[in-house]
């Protein structure tokens, strides 16, 4: 093909065509090379539509060529008319190819002018500014490329076979050529910068640069519009073409907007560009003018010599080789789509005239952009001439090289024409390897494009044909750079699908098993819940079933157990260690013991007291029948007796010699039993035992009291009858607590029967020594605690309330030197069981003690000469008044009654006497206050003589002197139930009872008892509302305790009884 | 073509390639509460991480494909399976799984041998 270019070339082209042409060449280099870089950056992958292009585009740019080439070139255009016209008759093959070409055209056409953005300042500013200058360089290298050529050339007609080696050299020598140009064109764009145009008109001059391509395009239009003035047979369908021309450039314009904003900047500057044009650009057009005018003058004339001259001939020529070329063209066509058998049919001629052509095509391309140049209108197309130049050029190097020594052969001679059959040969080989080439993807593509190209209709058939022409030859170069790199890239391809084909043999794809990597099951709600709350506060109880795990251990057995011993004390059975008791039993014991224990001991105390009562005096009223069926002959008084059981071994012996009635406790009777001198088998026979009786409980004492010494006086605690309280021989005061446990005591078995003997709680022998007595008491009194006159028998529950209130009284004792001593009782909170420190008297666990309170000297002389006469005073009995405890009277050996007062001033009468004046020394030995009038008190004396005396006179109200004939008074009291009744025991053991209402003067009885001498006796009764009972209680000299009864009279009192002690009273004072 | 010595020499092993991996997963997630914005971006970056640290560990002729999978733990089930069409004499994978009580991560890399 570039073969036949070349030949065409030689034979069309005349000389100074050439050299502009070749000029035009060397000036597009460096932009073919910029070009080429950019396109590598523009266009990866369009490889394969730029090497199907080649073949395109040579015919496009040989259609082109006549549009565009001035009226020189005005011959060829009509022949290629004529070609167009008789390709088009040849068939749709034609016209498909030429619409894909023409499609491809436009899109390689705007892809130009996107490329051409960036060099079209510098193009231009050479191209204007330079234009002269560089006209002259480059005839100059132009010349000495040629010279060099034609003599590659001739080397290579001799070495036909190393052409391609050659082309290369020849290629580099042409990129050398280049380099020299860009530098000189950098040169030349240092000069610009320096110069008139500055770098920031260069956006202005890019619009400026568009408008003129703008206006290239029109100048191309008016060349044409020339062309068909020339006119020839082909003017009309010339016009056609351009029409279609001219739409295909809208269309292209068009899609240049779409492409990217720098297209729609130019669109918006093409709408202003001619204010622009005419305004800011004015430099540039100046130059440019002048450029041009300066060029046209030249060319012009060129031009106008080879219009003139040139014109028929070329005309001639054109048609001729149009004729030819359309021919030849349609072949290679048929060839590309058809296959290669036409090429071998092909003649020499023909490829030498194709290729010719080609050439031609070229040359006139060039020729084409040489004449623009002339004419200084720098057109865009040309700037896109240019490139595809020197884009042909750098691509097309192989065939360039060859294109550009024949292109020295027109200016030579026309000979070359005839080439050597050597080179017709070889570029065939080259042309029909293209071909192949060409074919093969244009098949491809035009089928590709086909569908597409049916739709745009007959109307653009012929004018695409032309635009195809110029996509056609647009694409050529692209072609080539992705040629290139498809080149390498299927070597790379291939290789790797080698290797990969290889390395596939040996290795062997399998399929992996099925891996899991990761396999997460799915938590139940309970695991769930149990996550999320398990941990807050909550615990996880299992709880197993026996039946419904019967494989499991169950740890439900019965646990055995065994009670071994116990700590607590052995009187609760539950707590004792029993293994034999059963639960229940512990169980109700545990519930005993949450009893009232106290309660219930109170209840059971005095149940029992009263059961045992019951059951005494069913007993004792057998007895007593019986019994009084005997006394009743002996004692005339009584109306009945009972004896109490004093037959106890501990007993056995001893004489008693008192006995004294609690007078809250009306029952309640205390017997002072004295040491014996008797061995006896209990071995307490030194001891003092005192008997705690219940009068209707007479079978056995309640307490027994157990004392070293002798006991000479004793008394009851007032109230209740809890404390006894003993004066001794020795000199001390001993109490005794009778409520303490049993346990606490000495208890011995004697016979069947056990008894527990008291010792006394507390003592006060040796203890008190600085306070105490020191001589033998004889007697002890509690002092009365109400002030006020209050009755006592009347109130017998008063002994709870002291009892609640706690035992605080006074207690006095009198020993015979007259020392009274005054004693507090103190009941202690809780006993110590270790024994007091402080407290020696106290015995361990008791609670009741004495302290001494104060201490009084009673034993005042009532007359010197009396004391004189008789000896030292005694002081033998203490009485308290029962309605003042601040008086107390004391019985002396004098015969007189002392009263003094414990505080305070002394009260008068200052003792009581008897009715004789004068002292005579008789014992006291009874004093006792009448229980209903308080005021009066009876005092017995050792000569017999017995005194009533009121609490307020000295003389007594009345005496009787010989009641017990001159006997000793032992004991003298007054009945319990009748006011005017009393009794009186003398030592002849005679007893005399006196009712004074009755008779006043002597006893209404006196019983005498030789029998059993009575050695005490006591007075009780009690004149309760139910139950009016009295009597007397007689302690024989053997020990026995009878307790006798008083008849009804000597029991039942009346209101004339205290009357008579009223008047008895007046009468004597 | 193929150097079997350096495959023997230097091949995938999983062993090491797990233990990059555990130590890495764990570096970043231990304690870490599942959060749906966060983790995206969390398995991406982890994903990263662990394809440099793997390809420090020199397997140079192996191209590694990183897995990093991110979940939520409510209590649901998960299964995760993979298959490959390789060459079982040098391709391997290795997988590590991690859970805490919010979130489960499972990494797998797969190691394929570039002749």
């Amino acid at each position: 093909m570039h073969s036949d270019k070349k030949i065409t070339k030689e034979d069309t082209w005349r000389p100074a065509d050439l050299r502009k042409h070749i000029r035009e060449e060397d000036r597009g280099d460096p932009y073919a090379n910029r070009r080429d870089d950019n396109e590598r950056k523009h266009r990866g992958g369009e490889s394969i539509e730029r090497r199907h292009r080649d073949p395109e585009r040579e015919s496009r740019r040989q259609r082109e060529k006549p549009r565009e080439r001035e009226s020189t070139r005005e011959r060829r255009d009509e022949d290629k008319k004529d070609r167009y016209a008789e390709r088009r008759k040849e068939g749709s093959q034609d016209r498909r190819g030429d619409k894909e070409r023409d499609r491809e055209k436009r899109r390689e056409r705007d892809r130009f002018k996107d490329e051409n953005k960036h060099g079209d300042i510098y193009r231009e500013n050479r191209d204007r500014k330079q234009d002269r200058e560089e006209k002259h360089k480059r005839e100059r290298d132009k010349e000495r490329q040629r010279d060099k050529e034609k003599e590659k050339v001739r080397e290579r007609e001799r070495h036909n076979e190393e052409n391609r080696d050659k082309r290369r050299e020849e290629r580099d020598k042409e990129r050398r050529r280049e380099e020299r140009d860009r530098e000189r064109e950098r040169e030349r764009r240092r000069h610009e910068e320096s110069g008139e145009r500055r770098r920031d008109q260069s956006g202005k001059h890019h619009r400026e640069e568009r408008d003129r391509h703008k206006y290239d395009y029109e100048d191309k239009r008016n060349d044409k519009e020339i062309q068909e003035r020339h006119g020839d047979r082909k003017h009309s369908e010339r016009k056609e073409e351009r029409e279609c021309k001219e739409k295909h450039k809208e269309e292209r314009e068009r899609r240049h907007k779409e492409r990217g904003h720098y297209e729609e900047k130019r669109k918006h500057d093409g709408e202003s560009r001619e204010h622009r044009d005419l305004k800011g650009s004015s430099e540039e057009v100046r130059h440019h003018r002048g450029d041009r005018e300066q060029t046209e003058g030249d060319k012009h004339r060129d031009r106008r010599h080879r219009d003139e001259e040139d014109t028929e001939r070329k005309r001639r020529e054109r048609r001729h080789r149009d004729e030819e070329d359309v021919q030849r063209k349609h072949r290679e066509r048929r060839h590309r789509e058809e296959g290669e058998p036409e090429i071998n049919n092909r003649d020499k001629t023909n490829s030498k005239k194709s290729s010719s052509d080609k050439n031609d095509e070229k040359n006139m391309v060039e020729t084409e952009v040489a004449n623009d140049e002339d004419l200084a209108d720098q057109k865009y197309e040309d700037d896109f001439e240019d490139y595809e130049e020197d884009f042909e050029e750098m691509d097309e190097s192989t065939n360039e090289g060859e294109d550009e020594k024949e292109l020295l052969h027109p200016e030579v001679g026309e000979e070359r024409e005839e080439l050597t059959a050597r080179r017709r040969k070889e570029i065939e080989a080259i042309q029909r390897a293209m071909d192949e080439e060409n074919e093969r993807v244009g098949t491809v593509q035009s089928r590709q494009s086909t569908s597409r190209e049916e739709e745009d209709g007959p109307k653009w058939s012929k004018g695409s044909e032309k635009n195809e022409n110029r996509a056609s030859q647009r694409g050529k170069f692209i072609d080539f750079v992705a040629a290139k790199q498809r080149e390498v890239s299927k070597k790379v391809a291939t290789k790797q699908k080698k290797r990969s084909a290889e390395l596939l043999r040996l290795i062997d794809l399998d399929f992996s098993t099925t891996v899991s990597l990761f396999d997460l099951p799915p938590v139940s709600e309970y695991d769930m819940y149990i996550r999320n709350f398990g941990t807050a506060n909550t615990k996880q109880a299992y709880v197993q079933c026996n039946e419904d795990n019967a494989d499991r251990d169950v740890q439900t057995e019965e646990i055995e157990m065994c009670e071994k011993w116990t700590q607590h004390p052995p009187e609760h059975g539950g707590a004792c260690g029993d293994p034999n008791l059963s639960l229940e039993a512990r169980d109700k014991n545990m519930n005993d013991m949450n009893f009232d224990s106290q309660r219930l001991a109170a209840f059971l105390r005095s149940a029992s007291q009263v059961m045992i009562v019951l059951l005494e005096e069913d007993q004792a009223e057998r007895k007593s029948l019986r019994k009084l069926n005997s006394q009743t002959d002996t004692l005339s008084f009584s109306d009945g007796s009972l004896q109490l059981n004093t037959k106890l071994p501990f007993l056995y012996g001893r004489q008693i010699s008192l006995l004294h009635f609690s007078q809250v406790q009306r029952h309640t009777m205390m017997s002072i039993h004295m040491p014996t001198m008797k061995p006896s088998a209990v071995r307490l026979d030194s001891c003092t035992i005192i008997c705690i009786w219940n009068i209707w409980e007479p079978s056995r004492p309640q307490k027994v009291l157990v004392y070293e010494s002798e006991v000479q006086c004793c008394c009851f605690s007032p109230g209740k009858a809890i404390l006894v309280f003993a004066g001794t021989s020795v000199g001390s005061v001993v109490l005794w607590d009778l409520r303490e446990h049993a346990s606490n005591h000495y208890s011995l078995k004697i016979g069947e029967d056990e008894w527990t003997f008291r010792q006394p709680t507390f003592s006060t022998d040796a203890v008190m020594a600085g306070s105490g007595h020191f001589s033998s008491v004889t007697s002890v009194e509690v002092v009365p605690s109400t002030v006020a006159g209050a009755i006592r028998p009347e109130v017998p529950l008063l002994a709870s309330e002291e009892e609640l209130s706690g035992l605080s009284f006074q207690l006095a004792s009198l020993d015979e030197s007259g020392v009274l001593n005054f004693w507090v009782v103190v009941e202690l909170p809780k006993g110590n069981e270790a024994g007091s420190p402080t407290d020696l008297g106290l015995r361990p666990g008791g609670k009741v003690k004495l302290l001494h309170s104060s201490s009084l000297l009673t034993a005042e002389r009532a007359s010197p000469r009396g004391a004189m006469k008789t000896g030292p005073l005694q002081s033998l009995l203490l009485k308290f008044l029962p309605t003042d405890s601040n008086h107390f009277f004391i019985g002396t050996n004098m015969g007189l009654v002392n009263h003094g007062t414990s505080h305070g001033l002394k009260a008068p009468p200052k003792f009581y006497r008897c009715q004789e004046v004068g002292l005579r020394p008789v014992d006291i030995t009874s004093v006792h206050f009448s229980p209903f009038k308080q005021h009066l008190f009876l005092v017995g004396c050792g000569d017999g003589s017995i005194r009533l005396h009121a609490v307020s006179h000295e003389q007594p109200m009345a005496e009787w002197t010989d009641g017990t004939a001159g006997e000793p008074v032992v004991s003298l009291q007054w009945a319990q139930t009748r006011p005017t009744v009393f009794c009186a025991l003398d030592a002849a053991s005679n007893l005399h009872i006196w009712d004074l209402l009755k008779n006043d003067t002597q006893p209404v009885v006196t019983e005498r008892m030789n029998a059993d001498r009575v050695t005490a006796m006591a007075l009780f009764g009690d004149s309760g509302q139910q139950n009016t009972y009295s009597g007397i209680a007689l302690a024989h000299e053997s020990g026995k305790i009878e307790m006798q009864y008083f008849t009804r009279s000597l029991t039942a009192s009346s209101s004339a009884e205290e009357e008579k002690l009223e008047s008895m009273m007046t009468e004597a004072f | 073509m193929i150097n079997v010595l350096q495959q023997q020499t230097n091949r995938f092993k999983s062993a090491i390639v797990k233990e990059c991996v555990r130590e890495i997963v764990r570096e970043r997630l231990s304690g870490l509460r599942y959060d749906p914005e966060e983790v995206p971006e969390l398995s991406r970056s982890l994903a990263e991480g662990i394809k440099d640290k793997v390809k420090d560990a020199g397997f140079d002729r192996y191209k590694l494909v990183v897995q990093v999978v991110i979940g939520e733990q409510r209590g649901q089930g998960v299964k995760m399976s993979s298959r490959c069409l390789w060459d079982a004499d040098t391709d391997s994978y290795a997988e590590d799984v991690f859970i805490n009580d919010s979130l489960f991560c499972v990494v797998a890399i797969f190691g394929i041998y570039y002749y």
